[in-house]
């Protein structure tokens, strides 16, 4: 089995749940205390690609909560090999924090394997993202989840597939 | 950095103790070369010279060691905080780590109590807006309510007019049919009495009759229930009948009664003629009853695909403030005094208005009434002369030779009894049955010249009766005679319907008509 590294970056406004998913991700854990980033948070998690012979490790670099980039930021975000946005679905604004930011990636380093998680899908009686909205952002970013970091809804699924779309990109470049 | 010495030395050994630099020497293929300082406080383990230090080093993966770089804040998967710096020299590069935890800490309360109180401001922001929505909500609920309270209130109101009006006018005709009914019956009265009596007991029912039909039409409308059965009909002729029918009772007054008709009025027109003739009877009935002395005038011109009616008189007039009550149900403006359920108006508007028409009223006191009905009907395919050559001739109409037999199905006897006696003395044949099943059989059986069928009927209702004889091939007509409403395709069913209490002349006339095309 071949193994491969990349380097994913996570990103979003802040308290999105950007540190929840990479802990549901990496740890299979979820804490209802709200802890700000600072910085940036690395942390690692292998995904075996078993059909085509590959163990994926992601390097997750969980950047804090920002709604754009500055200098500071783009530091963090150099030599990415895919992009998780994160957006919040019981605030709407946070979607169109995560388009923006997408589109400053686009203009810094071109296009980029890129998924958006709408996360907090457990919040039923607050969730406001409307379904035209999600569709929407099929058109700006590879794959759209709704995500829930605290039951794991669609976490697993969403990196897994951001994973086969680096590997894919990796394999064309050759 | 112009500084003594001594200073520089301090600062140097201050940072170093604090920040316990960490120093990795790399090659271009991320390969230690060496390391100096203490890394345990990293989590970074033992790196052996020569390797690639990804694996132990993961935030190397993706980091260009030929660009000069620092990231403030860096949290290892270790829980340690670090300030990384990437150092590139001569093809190698220092990858230096310096343990900031002290600051990172304070940074991020900092950055918390920032961050929660945005989060806090966007949810009071959520607050607010779901405050309005729910206010904005209130407003509707209110408004709704307030809706429904006049309406309950508008039906209330309705209700006790209803039961106020039902107590006098019901009663009246019903006391006199009842009393004048024992009066008939007392041994010591004269032929002639009982004939008195029976008169007033037959023009009491005859109100009455009229009274609940008004009641009934009122509460179908109110309801929606009222279907309209439009048709190409004589305009003309209904206006004749109508003219037979008002200029008597004008006369009788004293009045004078004219119809006036504009040249383009057409002959025949397509609408509901049953409608048309209620909404005219009930107007110019109006008229005719109010109007002390003078004269009532019914116009009928024709403007842009709409009948225009217009109905004036030299009555009383009404006010201002009564014009919009006496189109209220169980309303009589201030003729209090006068017979009737107050509905005449009421339907009337509620038909025209079915019809896609409007009404309008110009009055004052003292200065008559002038009601003018807008009426959208198409004018008829056939013209007057078409229409009178296609009347059957005399030649054409045959006369019956043997007696007509007459089938009557009805569950009620008194009614089968009723009808029996005026059929038998016009000379018809009668067969009678009290079940729609049994009447379908003698139907079949005897084959007579009609069947004249109640419709609600235990069992096999008469429109399903009516359809079965349909379906096995009796031909001849089925006339319902009926106290029910009938829809419009339950009335295709049939050759004609009557509501009960039919009067009995018409019913004979249509029988007869009936029976004497076959």
């Amino acid at each position: 089995m071949t193994a491969i590294s990349s380097k994913i970056c996570i990103v979003g406004d802040f308290a999105v749940g950007k540190t929840s998913v990479v802990e549901r991700f990496v740890n299979n854990h979820f804490s209802d205390k709200y802890l700000s980033t600072v910085g940036v948070k690395i942390d690692t998690r292998e995904i075996e690609l078993a059909d085509i012979g590959v163990l994926h490790k992601l390097v997750i670099w969980d950047v804090a909560g920002s709604e754009s980039f500055g200098d500071k930021e783009f530091a963090y975000l150099r030599g990415a090999a895919g992009y998780i946005f994160v957006a919040d679905g019981t605030r709407p604004m946070t979607l169109g924090s995560a388009v923006k930011l997408q589109s400053q990636i686009v203009d810094r380093f071109g296009n980029t394997p890129a998924v958006i998680l709408v996360n907090k899908r457990d919040m039923t009686h607050e969730w406001s993202a409307s379904d035209e909205r999600l569709a929407k952002l099929q058109e700006q970013f590879d794959s759209v989840y709704r995500t829930s970091a605290k039951t794991g809804e669609e976490v697993g699924s969403a990196m897994a597939r951001l994973s086969r779309l680096i590997i894919n990109k990796e394999v064309r470049a050759q | 950095m112009d500084l003594p010495p001594i200073v520089i030395g301090y600062l140097q050994g201050s940072f170093l103790e604090r920040t316990r630099p960490f120093c990795l020497l790399l090659d271009a293929d991320y390969r230690l070369i060496g390391s100096w300082g203490e890394g345990d406080w990293s989590g970074i383990g033992a790196l052996p010279v020569g390797e690639d230090v990804r694996d132990s080093v993961p935030f190397l993966v993706g980091t260009d060691l030929g660009e000069r770089q620092a990231f403030d804040f860096m949290e290892l998967p270790s829980g340690a905080i670090a300030s990384v710096h990437v150092v590139p020299s001569h093809g190698e590069c220092y990858v230096v780590l310096l343990d900031v935890h002290g600051d990172h800490a304070a940074i991020q309360t900092r950055q918390q109590s920032v961050n929660e109180s945005l989060l806090m401001q966007a949810r009071q922001q959520r607050l607010i807006s779901r405050q309005r929505e729910l206010i904005g909500e209130l407003v509707e609920t209110k408004s709704a309510l307030d809706h429904h309270r006049r309406e309950a209130e508008r039906v209330s109101e309705n209700k006790s007019r209803f039961i106020a009006m039902m107590s006098h006018e019901f009663r009246t005709p019903l006391s006199s049919i009842i009393n004048y009914g024992e009066l008939a019956l007392e041994k010591d009265s004269s032929e002639n009495d009982v004939r008195k009596y029976v008169e007033t007991m037959s023009r009491s029912a005859r109100h009455l009759a009229d009274l609940v039909e008004a009641v009934l039409d009122d509460a179908s409308l109110d309801a929606g229930q009222t279907e309209l059965v439009n048709a190409e009909f004589d305009l003309f002729r209904l206006l004749d009948d109508i003219g037979a029918m008002m200029a008597p009772m004008a006369a009788e007054k004293g009045l004078s009664f004219v119809i006036r008709l504009d040249d383009d009025v057409p002959s025949r027109v397509h609408a509901d003629e049953i409608r048309l003739r209620q909404i005219l009877i009930n107007l110019l009935g109006n008229a005719v009853k109010f109007t002390v002395e003078g004269s009532v005038e019914l116009l009928v011109a024709y403007n842009e695909g709409r009948l225009v009616i217009t109905i004036s008189d030299t009555g009383p007039g009404i006010s201002l403030e009564n014009q919009e009550r006496v189109f209220r149900a169980f309303e009589r403006g201030t003729q209090k005094r006068a017979k009737g359920a107050g509905l005449g108006l009421s339907i009337t508007l509620q038909l025209v208005k079915l019809m896609g028409g409007e009404v309008s009223l110009d009055s004052a006191p003292g200065e008559g009434c002038t009601v003018s009905v807008h009426l959208p009907a198409v004018p008829g395919a056939m013209d007057r002369e078409e229409q009178v050559s296609a009347l059957p001739t005399p030649s054409r109409v045959m006369h019956a030779e043997k007696p007509t037999s007459v089938l009557i199905c009805d569950d009620d006897d008194d009614v089968i009894a009723l009808v029996e006696h005026y059929l038998h003395r016009s000379g018809y044949g009668l067969i009678s049955s009290n079940d729609a099943g049994e009447a379908i059989d003698k139907a079949l059986k005897y084959d007579p010249d009609l069947v004249l069928m109640d419709c609600n009927l235990p069992g096999v209702g008469g429109v399903a009766a009516a359809r079965r004889l349909r379906e096995q091939g009796y031909a001849k007509p089925i006339v319902a005679l009926t106290a029910s409403r009938l829809t419009s395709a339950e009335q295709d069913v049939f050759s004609c319907f009557f509501r009960k209490p039919a009067p009995m002349n018409d019913l004979l006339s249509e029988i007869k008509r009936l029976t004497h095309s076959l």
